[in-house]
């Protein structure tokens, strides 16, 4: 599981990035000249308090939306470029969602969730399957696979979707409050889970949350406030 | 491609909506499919009737049987003409014919309507498709005999074996059943020609002589010869032609189902598009997270399309399935030509059934649309939030 960039250049750049939502005639700022950047290997936090615009900073790093002024480049290809059909590639080759509610297909077994995203690619049945008992494998539930979301705790719905979010080898894993919706020892879990992707298979993440004690768990926290990165520690800590 | 079983299941969980829409295309379906069976069955009716070298000789000017009227003399005389066809006897499969329609009682009380009597002589069942006589036997010319065929004994009065059919005051004596490959002959009780002339006391009378010429150029010949010589001045039609004509009866048919099938349509549409509507709506977080995983516009709208195609389909062949008791159903329409019944099968061909199953795939895809163009117009980050 590796991107195979050599990890001195960014592999995420936010670039006077600025964000604006129109309703009705009035415009709301949401974003205002942030600056940031990704190198392989990074944990992020981004931390915030509601509507500071950390949810819509997490959207245009993964290229669910486009931001009214400046770049999002990743791996040097600048998103707010790319044509919708284009960017949904792209989203399924290079991020990996783990969203707070879990976003599992409530009729699709925990296997059939995670061989999803594969399925938007030329790989075989035979080689999904291995990828998916892989992915099912690091998350813990290989003997869950036959499961329907229903028959899963939320933990085990959570990890499910981390599966799924890692089976592509994705460039970067985006998390949405992946333990808002969880009991403290699931969301224990769960962040155990995701520190484990990022030391042990240099995974790349960038993670929302309200949650200081799971922030604490991520190599770097930075902090919006109305729209502006207003703080980043200087102990930065990633794998230059 | 979003895996079809998403759709395969999402139908199934929610089974009681998805069973009362299979229901509602099943009928329509059902509905649709038995009135092309009946068009399908009046219009080969017609069609098999006309031999491609058999002609219909009437009086100039006549344009069927029934207002047709020839000296039998006369109409005995066509045989003798060059180009037609031999029997293997080697005698001209030239047959003189009276028609004359008699108003009798239906079964079960459903009223009166015309009947076709044909007299005819034993030729004239060589000139029919496939003639053969399925039960009872054929009649004796001289006794006062009749047959017809199962659908109009069962259609209407006094046409059972061995039960009796007034002519003019006199009783003929049902003696068989025939068939004729579902031809026109099956909506006509025969009897022998000069019984029937007698009876209608119109002894030297015929309305019809039915031939077979030898080919295509000695059908023309024909026509000519019994059009100009002036021995005949008949109007001579091929039979091809002449049951063209009298399509005109299933085309009301037609005209009629296509009506109702498209007001039923509609309505099935309607409630497959409902159906949809609320399967996009309780499924907007299924479809953001579907886009944000790189599922891109197409796919889903292929996936509601094909969902909603699935759902009708199954009511296609639900439909299909219930109208199968009803094949070789047998019924009748009015002849509007010669003021009679046709009596006719529904003919659930794997054509009608094709056409049945079709029209369920079209109304899947009709109802499907706009909920489907709606799940793709969705905002990916505004359908993320549905909870």
């Amino acid at each position: 599981m590796s991107s195979g960039l050599p990890s001195s250049d960014p592999i995420v750049e936010v670039i006077n990035v600025s964000k604006e939502f129109r309703r009705d005639q009035n415009s709301i700022p949401v974003l205002n000249n942030v600056n940031l950047q990704l190198f392989r290997g990074d944990y992020l936090s981004l931390m915030g308090p509601s509507g500071s615009g950390k949810t819509t900073l997490l959207n245009l790093l993964a290229g669910l939306d486009r931001p009214t002024s400046g770049k999002v480049l990743v791996c040097g290809e600048d998103l707010g470029v790319l044509s919708e059909g284009a960017l949904a590639k792209w989203r399924s080759r290079h991020v990996g969602f783990i969203f707070q509610l879990y976003n599992l297909i409530p009729v699709l077994t925990a296997f059939e969730n995670v061989e999803l995203p594969l399925t938007l690619t030329s790989l075989s049945r035979k080689e999904r399957k291995e990828h998916v008992t892989t992915a099912l494998e690091v998350v813990g539930l290989a003997d869950r696979m036959d499961h329907f979301p229903r028959q899963l705790s939320g933990g085990q719905e959570q990890r499910v979707a981390i599966a799924r979010a890692i089976v592509t080898d994705p460039t970067l894993l985006v998390a949405d409050e992946p333990t808002g919706d969880l009991d403290a020892k699931s969301a224990g879990e769960i962040l155990d889970l995701m520190q484990r992707l990022n030391s042990d298979f240099q995974k790349t993440i960038v993670m929302v949350t309200h949650d200081p004690n799971a922030a604490a768990r991520a190599k770097r926290t930075v902090h919006l406030e109305k729209g502006v990165l207003v703080a980043e520690p200087t102990s930065v800590s990633h794998s230059k | 491609m979003i895996p079809v079983r998403y759709n395969v299941r999402n139908l199934r969980v929610r089974w009681m909506t998805t069973l009362m829409t299979v229901i509602g295309t099943a009928l329509v379906v059902a509905a649709s499919v038995l009135t092309l069976s009946l068009i399908a069955g009046i219009d080969h009716a017609l069609r098999i009737s006309g031999h491609e070298l058999d002609l219909i000789a009437l009086r100039k000017g006549s344009t069927d049987e029934i207002s047709s009227g020839l000296e039998q003399k006369v109409a005995r005389e066509v045989s003798s003409l060059p180009g037609i066809a031999r029997d293997a006897a080697g005698q001209p499969l030239c047959s003189v014919e009276f028609v004359t329609i008699l108003t009798k009682p239906r079964r079960n009380n459903q009223g009166t309507t015309n009947i076709i009597v044909r007299g005819l002589e034993p030729v004239g069942r060589s000139l029919r498709p496939d003639f053969k006589i399925t039960e009872g036997r054929d009649l004796n010319p001289g006794l006062n005999e009749a047959i017809t065929s199962r659908q109009m004994a069962e259609r209407f009065e006094n046409l059972r074996l061995g039960e009796k059919l007034e002519i003019n005051k006199r009783d003929f004596t049902v003696v068989g059943y025939f068939e004729a490959s579902g031809s026109s002959a099956e909506s006509e009780v025969w009897t022998d020609l000069k019984d029937v002339t007698l009876a209608r006391a119109t002894p030297e009378v015929a309305t019809t002589v039915n031939l077979r010429a030898q080919d295509m150029d000695a059908r023309k010949t024909l026509i000519d010869a019994l059009e100009n010589d002036k021995r005949f001045l008949m109007s001579a039609v091929t039979e091809i032609d002449y049951f063209k004509e009298q399509l005109s009866a299933s085309y009301a048919l037609w005209v009629i189902g296509i009506i109702i099938a498209s007001f039923l349509i509609v309505g099935a549409s309607f409630a497959a598009s409902n159906t949809m509507f609320a399967a996009v709506a309780s499924r907007s977080r299924e479809i953001g997270t579907l886009r944000a995983l790189g599922f891109d516009r197409r796919a889903i709208l292929i996936s509601f399309l094909l969902e909603s195609v699935i759902l009708c389909s199954l009511g296609g062949v639900l439909g299909c399935i219930c109208v199968l008791p009803f094949s070789g159903f047998s019924t009748g329409t009015a002849n509007w030509q010669q003021f009679s019944e046709i009596t006719f099968s529904a003919r659930l061909s794997p054509l009608v059934l094709s056409a049945g199953i079709l029209l369920a795939v079209g109304m899947g895809l009709f109802g499907g649309l706009l909920p489907a163009i709606r799940a793709v117009g969705m905002n990916i980050i505004t359908a993320l939030r549905e909870r």
